[in-house]
């Protein structure tokens, strides 16, 4: 052991973490070591008893800093002291750790860093997304040159006025700008016009459209109820209400409070019962033979690990089994916030109810009128039972029936049916409702995560290593809103803005949206956050207002182009090095082609509908529903409202890396794949898209020259450099020739893509048109936000 | 076209490393360093794109057949004589008690075995007169007859054997195999999925789903009607000849906005435009059955063309029919896409869902019509794939997602009734086998007791079927992982109990 430390001490200095100025940076706990500690070592020495060896916890700094049976684990000053340090360096196998059979690898750096830490003097702290906001002074420009400086980098100048443009409008309505209203900018592109822009952008009902989409992820909504049946369930009118609420620039918190718990409010209007349905996108099993109370509870379970994981950004889904392995959330409190969510009435009910249900005053009549009638009835099956004892019992039709009560059964089964018709035609959503005192519910731990397997009752709380219950909040979801948005809880404003800023920058501060606990990812800009995060909490939980201040930054205004030297400094623009360059998602790039094409339908909301897809994907053995391409203008509405089947989703949308709305999706990781390529160049859509471009071009310019020239801005907004738009205008005019000598591939061409033929031009030379802006719809420039 | 292609070779490597590294899961450093492990294997011109596996590799390739509804082990593979003696009566309380059931009610009886077993190859082991082609090949395969699971209704169950988690969200196998490994043909999707049985199975396309992984490892279904991929077919009108030169049109422009741009994604879309063109001939080429000698079409009962004449009727179990070849097409075309170079091919059969509660769905009368669709199909493959070299490096997985009960399900009849004849989940023993990869042929692996209800000698968690599968393909199943939400995300889930079963294998 005395010997070994000359020669690590060396080691040390060659490995330590070196500056850019060159001097040692010292160790810092929950940047460098917890991490270490995270992964390697508290699945045995952490805070799961069950799993817990040696009796030794190594997250608590009391614990490691003690004396146990094999020595102390962590001796400040003395790395050669500390018995971690000698268990990871060890070559004998039955001492070494972690140990083998973990399967787990510890890095001779790691090691290092940890061996540096002790020598500096062990210092304890928490893990860096649990410490209290501070909000540093400044702005976001000075904050991100700050970290850029230390690189030798700094802000790069503003990117070109079109290009900004677009940018915008594309990041705030989803929709890209005309060239007209880009040029009016770029005539003058101040500061003030600038912010009239954004003012302008944000005040548009287009904005909560593209911003639900983000929500709407996270609350895992989708138009059916997931499983092996898989059918409809009517829950669109809470996708309007998180239109709205956005539009509306709702405050965080009561956007909060009333999603989780609207109906505990104080004599509730529909549109805050309507918000509870976020809770009820949970998915409804109606396969044959399950066990309800099992999907119920799953359930409850989905939507306490959604809670935790879009406000907080911490996963609790582990602890339903054991006790968490790397952050603070033991089994006994998983059940006891679970037990805040376990009383409400929904219970895996194919009806789904509860459920708001509200008939017009006319479906009211009717109800009415049919219900009289189904109780006549069944008062006379009644008394022709009491007539012959020998009735079979039941309201079932049955073989044995006589004459007049088969009759009247089939009568009642009519009527039934013509209700249930009826009453499935009336405005109904699921929502919340507390389940009333008398049948309250008594929460107890499932072992192993299993809800046959009952262990001790637990009661309603929160886990204490957070932050307390603001006082006087009461102890149900009306509380679980107030602690989630409680100031005292740095989690949430830190989470929230850093999804807001991912959304801007294509990557988030702190890279896991995810996961903001022990193994997640450390903020590329701890300070930059925090500014943020304070500013959003401080700025009244304004949505709007905290995107204005960052899409009003330098930051975010700076050119995207790239140097070599930028891609080996910051290859990822986790810096914010430049402005961020970046795919569009899969709605804005369907948005964006019926856009530019003039085909996007501007109708706001209603039921989802059905653009057309191939035939035949839907074959799930159960539903009834068929997927019918729309004819009209729902043919055309924004992907936002896309009917969603959740075994089955559309899949122009799939490939472009959207979910199946089965759980919360966090974050959509960006791919590049061929498939997406078939869809851009064949999908209908698009190509519907690609005939009505070629339509506005020709019609809105003449000459070949300046057609392309139209079709290049209506979709890149920006001005054309120089000689750009030849390839354009060479396979223009290559396709003409070809298609003048083939009218019946000209023929299949036009009707394929519903082209409507402008006067004055050939079907051959429209035709070409068409391909040439099929070429256009596919660049990547189109493709991309920059 | 050409100074294209000179430049996407230059900056492919580029390309390919930029892309790993914003996958945005962190996993930079292991794909990384496999795709310089991948990059000097394409010098020798033999591996494209795949990444090193971690430890030795068995089997290069997995096809995985699923039998979505779960098919009777007691018919097929698991022979209970001591059913015959008590059938029709009473289940015994020890099989009742504590117990779930989806359908069953009250005290089930017994049900026999309701066809003939014979022993069969060198291992003697015991086979139905449903299997006669496996028969032949038994001794090729490792059969399981003790495999266990915890779920007990399809869609979890389903979703528990493919991603190794009852609950959505995670990848698929496939996935996380061709994660692990790459693909190695450029032309061809790595991770590609065939349906048979007239339904999608029924948790639906999280089945193939690549859950946290990025979606570029999910399971592209190709389907034998219509497009073999979605959107594959160039627009009415639009002539291969026009599709290149649209796409050389794109490609020049790409090229000139990557000069002003400089960023390296938009030589990665050359390139991803480049592979659907490429995809648009070889994928209808890699499914084109008709270019099959007939003698291999007769090996797997294939018939090139074939649409289902299904009427789909609500109930469309109503619509099997013995002489359906959609499977054995499906089967020859596993063939023909591993022959090609693709990674995983998942099969699903809809319809092995045999309870008996309504016509079309019983164990008398459904269960030989399924194996007929399929017995001599999947003989023919493991015969198709020796005499060309392939069994020792394609590793073949069959079975459903649990087993049924020796009981008969008696909530619509408690009585015997022909076409009516069930039996209910069951997923406390159950049979899967493999095959080719490096596993041992002729293995009769495990016991169950004497009325096939639990297992008694060596049982098999079918996380062991996981563990062992990652095994053969060369990803060491408890360091292959991925960090996701505050976990390190594995297949085989985070407890260490998933064995790898060495006695399966060569």
């Amino acid at each position: 052991m005395k010997n070994r430390e000359p020669v690590v001490l060396s080691v040390l200095l060659l490995t330590a973490i070196v500056s850019s100025a060159g001097a040692i940076e010292p160790v810092q706990f929950g940047r460098d070591v917890l991490p270490i500690l995270s992964s390697t070592c508290f699945s045995c020495h952490g805070p799961d008893e069950h799993d817990r060896k040696g009796k030794l916890r190594l997250d608590l700094e009391a614990d490691a800093k003690k004396e146990h049976e094999n020595g102390v684990p962590i001796v400040p000053g003395h790395p050669g002291k500390s018995s971690v340090i000698e268990r990871l360096l060890t070559k004998d196998s039955d001492e070494v750790m972690p140990p083998p059979k973990a399967h787990k690898e510890v890095k001779k750096e790691q090691v290092e860093t940890l061996r540096r830490w002790i020598l500096e003097g062990a210092a304890w702290g928490r893990h860096w997304s649990f410490e209290p906001i501070r909000k540093p002074t400044g702005d976001i420009d000075l904050l991100v040159r700050g970290t850029l400086e230390k690189k030798g980098l700094g802000l790069r100048s503003v990117a070109e006025p079109h290009v900004l443009v677009r940018r915008l409008a594309l990041d705030l309505v989803g929709v890209p700008p005309t060239p007209e209203q880009a040029a009016a900018f770029a005539l003058e592109p101040s500061s003030a016009a600038y912010e009239r822009l954004v003012d302008e952008l944000l005040g548009s009902s287009q904005f909560g459209e593209h911003w639900a989409r983000m929500w709407l992820d996270l609350a895992r909504y989708a138009d059916t109820k997931g499983y092996e049946k898989d059918l409809e369930r009517t829950i669109w009118p809470w996708r309007d209400w998180v239109v709205n609420a956005l539009n509306a620039d709702m405050p965080l918190d009561r956007f909060t409070e009333e999603q989780l718990a609207g109906d505990l409010l104080p004599n509730p209007s529909d549109s805050q019962l309507i918000a509870t349905a976020f809770h009820r996108n949970t998915m409804t099993n109606e396969e044959g033979g399950i066990d309800r109370e099992e999907f119920r509870q799953l359930a409850v379970k989905d939507r306490v690990d959604t809670t935790v994981q879009v406000w907080m950004g911490l996963t609790m889904g582990c602890a339903k089994c054991h006790t968490h392995k790397y952050d603070p959330i033991s089994q006994t409190e998983y059940y006891s916030f679970y037990a805040l969510f376990n009383q409400t009435e929904d219970a895996n009910l194919g009806s789904d109810e509860p459920l708001l249900f509200r008939p017009t005053p006319e479906q009211q009549l009717q109800l009415d009128a049919q219900k009289t009638e189904i109780d006549e009835i069944l008062k006379r099956l009644d008394e022709a039972r009491k007539n012959d004892p020998s009735a079979v019992k039941g309201n079932n039709l049955d073989p044995a029936d006589s004459p007049e009560i088969g009759k009247l059964k089939r009568e009642l089964n009519e009527k039934r049916e013509a209700q249930k018709t009826l009453r499935s035609k009336v405005f109904s959503v699921p929502v919340m409702r507390e389940l009333s005192e008398t049948k309250k519910r008594d929460t107890k731990i499932h072992r192993r995560g299993n809800f046959l397997e009952l262990g001790d009752p637990v009661s309603p709380g929160f886990p204490v290593a957070f932050h307390a219950l603001p006082e006087g909040a009461p102890m149900n979801r009306i509380g679980v809103a107030k602690w989630l948005m409680s100031r005292e809880n740095p989690l949430t404003a830190r989470v929230w803005a850093n999804r807001v800023w991912a959304r801007l920058f294509g990557v988030g501060i702190v890279e896991t949206e995810e996961d903001f606990g022990a193994l997640g990812s450390a903020p590329s800009n701890p300070q930059l956050l925090d500014w943020l995060a304070a500013s959003y909490r401080d700025g009244g939980w304004s949505l709007k207002k905290l995107i204005r201040t960052i899409v009003l930054s330098h930051t975010y205004r700076q050119d995207s182009t790239l140097t070599s030297a930028l891609l080996e400094a910051d290859p990822r623009n986790v810096l914010s090095s430049r402005g961020a360059r970046f795919r569009l998602s899969a709605e804005v790039i369907r948005d964006q082609a019926l856009s530019v094409s003039g085909l996007l339908s501007g109708k706001i909301g209603g039921p989802s509908v059905m653009p057309p897809q191939p035939g035949g994907l839907w074959r799930s053995a159960y539903s009834t529903r068929t997927w019918n391409d729309a004819e009209d203008e729902d043919r055309y509405r924004r992907g936002l409202y896309t009917y969603l089947k959740r075994t089955t989703p559309y899949p122009s949308f799939t490939t472009f890396d959207a979910g199946s709305g089965e759980v919360c999706q966090i974050r959509r990781i960006r791919t590049n794949t061929p498939l997406q390529a078939l869809i851009t160049l064949n999908d209908p859509v698009f190509m519907e898209a690609a005939a009505a471009l070629a339509k506005r071009m020709v019609s809105e310019a003449d000459g070949q020259g300046a057609r392309v020239e139209r079709g290049l801005r209506l979709a890149l907004i920006r001005p054309l450099v120089s000689g750009e738009e030849r390839p354009l205008v060479r396979l223009q005019a290559d396709m003409q020739s070809v298609f003048e000598g083939q009218p019946q591939r000209v023929e299949l061409l036009l009707k394929g893509t519903r082209a409507v033929v402008p006067e004055g031009v050939s079907k051959a030379e429209f035709a070409a048109w068409i391909t040439t802006a099929n070429a256009i719809l596919n660049l990547d420039e189109f493709l991309t936000r920059n | 076209m050409n100074n294209i292609s000179i430049q996407l070779q230059q900056t492919r490597a580029i390309t390919r490393r930029h892309f790993f590294q914003t996958g945005g899961l962190g996993f930079g450093a292991m794909a990384l360093q496999s795709i310089r492990a991948a990059e000097s294997g394409a010098q020798h011109g033999a591996v494209v794109g795949a990444r090193a596996p971690m430890i030795a590799p068995k089997a290069k390739r997995v096809i995985y057949l699923h039998m979505a509804g779960s098919p009777s082990q007691l018919e097929l593979f698991d022979y209970k004589p001591e059913l015959e003696r008590l059938h029709m009566q009473d289940a015994p309380a020890s099989f009742l008690e504590g117990k779930r059931f989806a359908f069953i009610k009250g005290v089930p009886k017994i049900l026999a075995g309701q066809f003939g077993f014979r022993q069969h190859g060198q291992s003697g082991q015991w086979i139905s007169e449903l299997l006669p082609n496996f028969a032949r090949i038994v001794d090729k395969t490792a059969v399981m007859r003790t495999v266990h699971t915890e779920q007990f209704n399809h869609a979890p169950a389903q979703l528990f054997a493919q991603t190794g988690t009852p609950r959505l969200g995670n990848p698929s196998i496939g996935s996380w195999v061709t994660y692990g490994l790459g693909s190695v043909n450029e032309n061809l999707p790595g991770f590609v999925v065939l349906l048979s049985g007239g339904k999608t199975p029924d948790a639906g396309k999280s089945l193939w789903g690549s859950g946290f992984l990025p979606s570029v490892y999910q399971g592209v279904q190709c389907r034998t009607s219509g497009d073999p991929v979605l959107y594959l077919g160039d627009p009415a009108g639009m002539e291969r000849s026009t599709r290149r030169r649209v796409l050389d049109t794109i490609a020049e422009m790409n090229e000139a906005e990557h000069l002003r741009s400089g960023d390296p994604e938009t030589i990665t879309r050359i390139a991803q435009y480049e592979l659907a063109y490429r995809m648009q001939m070889s994928v209808p080429e890699v499914m084109d059955l008709s270019k099959e000698p007939q003698h291999i079409l007769d090996l797997y009962g294939a018939k090139p063309g074939y649409v289902s004449k299904g009427k789909g009727s609500d109930d469309p179990r109503a619509d099997y029919r013995g002489d359906d070849p959609t499977f054995a097409n499906n089967c020859l075309l596993a063939r023909r896409l591993v022959e090609s170079g693709v990674r995983f091919v998942q099969l699903y059969d809809w319809g092995w869902d045999h309870h008996g509660s309504s016509l079309g769905e019983s164990i008398d009368e459904t269960l030989p019509i399924k194996c007929q669709t399929t017995d001599r199909a999947i003989a023919g493959l493991i015969t198709d794939l020796e005499q060309r070299g392939l069994l020792d490096e394609t590793l073949i997985v069959w079975g459903g997602e649990f087993g049924r009960t020796p009981m008969m399900q008696n909530n619509v009849r408690s009585e015997l009734k022909k076409g009516y004849i069930g039996r209910d989940h069951h997923p406390y023993a159950f049979t899967m086998w493999m095959a080719g990869g490096g596993i041992k042929g002729g293995v009769a692996y495990g016991q169950t007791d004497e009325f096939g209800y639990y297992p008694v000698e060596n049982p098999v968690n079918i996380r062991d079927v996981q563990a062992t599968l990652l095994n053969q393909v060369g990803l060491d199943p408890y360091r292959f992982r991925v960090p996701y939400q505050g976990l390190d995300n594995r297949l085989i889930g985070p407890t260490n109990e998933a064995r790898v079963l060495k006695d399966l294998l060569v």
